[in-house]
């Protein structure tokens, strides 16, 4: 079993005293200090590919460079493995899938073999998702302290999939979950820690004038127009007929142009047909641009997302939709439906607007178009908003805060 | 002998001639010298130049020895020698009168450096090799001169000092900047040891130390900075003088890291927010009535508290709303008292208003706590000037945990500013100043503002 001990991020954590401060950087090596004779291992199934695996990607160098030994390893298995694990997932989501017995059967005798296979050196075992979920049966063996990290929204969970997991899940010393929403009532303690941004990677960073304007003629946009953006994979659950919709409501009185940006996801058979749809009742409206960006364009994205005029998330269901985050990050005013995370990022009428249907996005889209100030003052809010509580050294704050919570029970811990 | 005796005789106006010009130029001397240095004592007397006094002593012998010599030249000059022998003996004495001249320079230079010197801590350890410095100078000068009389060759000895300068200018042309820029700060005294500084760089502390290259300071956090001396004169620096009064103990800043705590107790109404809010424990109500304030800290003024906005936005209780709004945890001196208050609120309006309708789907309210963690920071403030400067570095963490976190969770009564404002540097009044301040009324970085500009109107 490897280890991905290798991995370089290209930000070094001083790299960030400009934007969050130098005390805060201090802050986190004080905390770093009391982590520093432990060893905390990662588990997850993948280095590549997946939100899981990018978090990681950026977050354990800088935990490193904070004098914390925290490393990554991950779990093998076979196709038919990762297809029940793919159903779980779907499961925790809520989406009705057909799991037999002998599904949890393999998925148990993987984990077995995994366990065997897998050295588990952490003085903390930090087990992300539910593929490797059932490796702290070996807690009886080995001890330590073991931590589960669930990135999916389980907030209306498959009932027989969540009892297969809850027997696993109290085993352990801890649970983090993104949302107040995604948890459960467990017996074991339940931490809230949101996902984050890094504002020095490509998709964040600042760019010049002339990249974003010739990101905008590469898509052949108008400059000279307003613009409302969706940045989103061509999914249902993204809506991109009911964003369609809500844009020409809006376009009835105010010159602007539309860009729906994404990509599709080869393990989704649906998104072609829901790019199809939305190119299909775009066609005919030369301010509606239906833009399919390859994946790894970051910069693009990032470019569109600074031209753009105001940005909309109308998403039906959403995990925690950091896209909302990137918007506020670039002081952009945000339109958003209040699903998932993306209540804990825009406030309603103080970091974005909040709106439940077509006609909601098409009034709050409205109010930003034409109110040039509130819409700055949102933007600035939510910039504001973001550096406080969605950045990257956010996120390693909380995590190292969390392994330091498994050695300390009390509310109020001196160090 | 009777030869010597009969040439003397013949010739005794070439011998009286000479003697009697010696005699005269050493009268006219003595005469001058008296008449010269009554003149000098009356201007030292109006002067207030020190200096004046020093020029005099150290003149004053010398200047007879010079008409000494000026008497023995002429007298050679006009005595009947062999024009080979007046040649030698005027550079003799040309030579002598030199070295006198040098001597006089060389002493006057000395009592004038340790005069000036001493006075200016940069250059009190550095008197002897200025001194010695002065020294070979004249020395070099002198011998110069005395080779150019005797006739010798010059031109290669110049030569060669003028390399050996050169090279030693390259060698040091990193630090001549530095001795010079450090010469000017020492010489302008517009900073000392022992004052506190603030470069438009960031760097600040006390001076522990000037010398010819760098300026050492002592930071808050304790650590030694050193900046070159030419860093210091071309950049801005806020002097701040002496330290004020110390404090009978420092104030150790401390700062607080929060970590959310899901306790997977949801309200979906108000019947059950109140049923959940009486079960809750301090550290639930306090993260609810704190969290707005530390995650939306830029708002002003910011939505009191959680409850407030979830059965305004939520429920669309916006009576219920204002009035859990208007709820200033400032008025409570405990958690508990806090908690009491809030679901007395909302039992009330309960009951006038049975309409107790559901939150929409996906809105419920979770209940979460915060679970803190405390760490000491390596600033320390000895007395208000420190205090001042730390508060504005420190992150909005730390004023949290001294100000909000000392008064409810941690029940000290008041916030850990005035208590060591008052405890332990006696100051009452600014004490209370602070402790009246709501905190719950500013942004975070306001509430910094405002004690800075508090402490620094009482301290100026």
């Amino acid at each position: 079993m490897e280890e991905n001990n290798n991995k370089q991020s290209k930000s070094k954590i001083q790299d960030y005293e400009p934007i969050v401060g130098r005390s805060y950087i201090e802050e986190l090596r004080m905390l770093g200090d009391n982590l520093n004779n432990k060893v905390i291992q990662n588990i997850n199934s993948t280095y590549v590919g997946g939100g899981v695996a990018e978090i990681l990607d950026h977050l354990v160098p800088l935990v490193n460079q904070l004098g914390v030994d925290m490393r990554w390893d991950v779990i093998h298995g076979n196709n038919e493995f990762f297809t029940i694990t793919k159903k779980i997932h779907n499961a925790i989501h809520g989406v009705q899938e057909n799991i037999t017995s002998d599904d949890f059967d393999l998925f148990m005798e993987t984990t077995r073999q995994n366990a065997r296979n897998l050295k588990l050196y952490g003085d903390i075992i930090f087990v992300h998702d539910p593929q490797p979920i059932a490796l702290v049966d070996q807690k009886e063996r080995i001890g330590r302290k073991w931590a589960w990290r669930c990135h999916i929204d389980a907030s209306s969970p498959d009932e027989t999939v969540w009892n297969f997991l809850h027997r696993f899940i109290i085993h352990y010393d801890a649970a983090v979950f993104s949302a107040p929403n995604f948890a459960r009532q467990l017996t074991i303690p339940q931490f809230l820690i949101s996902p984050s941004i890094d504002p020095l990677s490509d998709k964040n960073k600042e760019l010049s004038a002339e990249i974003i304007h010739s990101v905008l003629s590469r898509y052949k946009l108008n400059q000279d127009k307003p613009m409302i953006l969706q940045v989103s994979r061509f999914d249902r659950l993204k809506d991109p007929v009911g964003v369609i919709a809500a844009f020409e409501m809006v376009r009835k009185n105010i010159d602007c142009q539309l860009v729906l940006a994404g990509g599709t996801a080869t393990d989704d058979p649906e998104s072609e047909e829901v790019l199809k749809e939305a190119q299909d009742r775009a066609s005919g409206n030369s301010d509606i641009h239906v833009l399919l960006i390859p994946p790894g364009s970051d910069i693009e994205i990032n470019a569109l997302q600074r031209a753009a005029t105001v940005i909309l998330q109308k998403s039906i269901k959403e995990g925690f939709g950091l896209t909302v985050s990137e918007a506020l990050w670039k002081k952009k005013p945000v339109v958003a439906t209040g699903v998932g995370g993306i209540t804990l990022q825009v406030k309603h009428k103080f970091t974005g607007l909040l709106c439940h249907s077509i006609e909601g996005a098409a009034y709050s889209l409205r109010q930003l178009l034409t109110n040039k100030e509130y819409a700055n003052w949102l933007g600035q809010n939510g910039h504001q908003h973001v550096k406080q509580n969605f950045l990257i050294t956010r996120h390693v704050k909380d995590y190292l805060l969390l392994f330091l919570s498994l050695y300390y029970p009390d509310d109020v811990i001196y160090l | 002998m009777t030869e010597l005796i009969q040439w003397l005789f013949n010739n005794w106006l070439l011998i009286v001639i000479p003697v009697l010009t010696f005699l005269t130029a050493y009268i006219v001397g003595i005469w001058l010298r008296r008449k010269s240095f009554d003149a000098f004592n009356r201007w030292s007397l109006k002067s207030k130049w020190f200096g004046t006094q020093l020029v005099i002593e150290t003149f004053r012998n010398p200047f007879l020895h010079w008409f000494i010599l000026l008497g023995l030249y002429l007298a050679v000059y006009v005595s009947v020698l062999d024009p080979e022998y007046k040649l030698i003996a005027g550079r003799i004495v040309s030579t002598l009168f030199l070295i006198s001249i040098m001597l006089a320079i060389i002493t006057l230079c000395e009592k004038l450096i340790k005069f000036y010197l001493t006075k200016r801590e940069l250059f009190r350890a550095q008197i002897p090799l200025m001194v010695n410095i002065v020294r070979v100078t004249v020395i070099i000068v002198g011998l110069l001169i005395i080779l150019d009389i005797w006739g010798m060759p010059t031109t290669p000895l110049i030569l060669l000092l003028a390399a050996a300068l050169l090279v030693a200018v390259f060698a040091l042309r990193d630090t001549l900047p530095n001795l010079f820029y450090g010469a000017n700060i020492a010489w302008s005294e517009q900073i000392k040891k022992g004052d506190f500084i603030e470069t438009e760089t960031g760097e600040s502390g006390y001076i522990t130390a000037l010398n010819w290259r760098n300026t050492e300071i002592k930071t808050l956090e304790g650590s030694l900075t050193i900046i070159p001396n030419t860093v210091l004169a071309r950049t801005r620096v806020i002097n701040y003088g002496h330290p004020l009064k110390k404090a009978s103990s420092p104030f150790h800043f401390y700062t607080r890291l929060t970590s959310k705590q899901l306790t997977g107790l949801k309200a979906n109404n108000l019947q059950e927010l109140a049923e959940l809010l009486k079960g809750a424990s301090e550290s639930i109500i306090y993260y609810h009535t704190h969290n707005f304030l530390e995650e939306h800290n830029y708002l002003t003024p910011e939505p009191a508290n959680d409850f407030a906005l979830w059965v305004s936005d939520s429920l669309g209780h916006e009576i219920l709303g204002e009035r859990l709004a208007s709820i200033d945890a400032f008025d409570y001196p405990s958690l508990d008292a806090l908690k009491m208050r809030l679901i007395g609120v909302i039992t009330d309006y309960m009951a006038h208003n049975p309409d107790d309708r559901r939150a929409p789907s996906g809105e419920a309210f979770h209940f979460i706590r915060s679970k803190i963690v405390i760490l000491p920071t390596s600033y320390i403030a000895h007395d208000l000037r420190e205090f001042i400067e730390v508060m504005k570095k420190i992150t909005i963490d730390s004023i949290f945990y001294h100000i909000f976190e000392a008064r409810l969770r941690l029940k000290k009564g008041s916030n850990d500013f005035s208590a060591w404002i008052e405890d332990c540097l006696g100051d009452k009044d600014l004490a209370n100043k602070i402790a009246h301040l709501d905190p719950y009324t500013y942004t975070l970085e306001g509430l910094r503002s405002n004690i800075i500009e508090i402490v620094e109107k009482h301290t100026l």
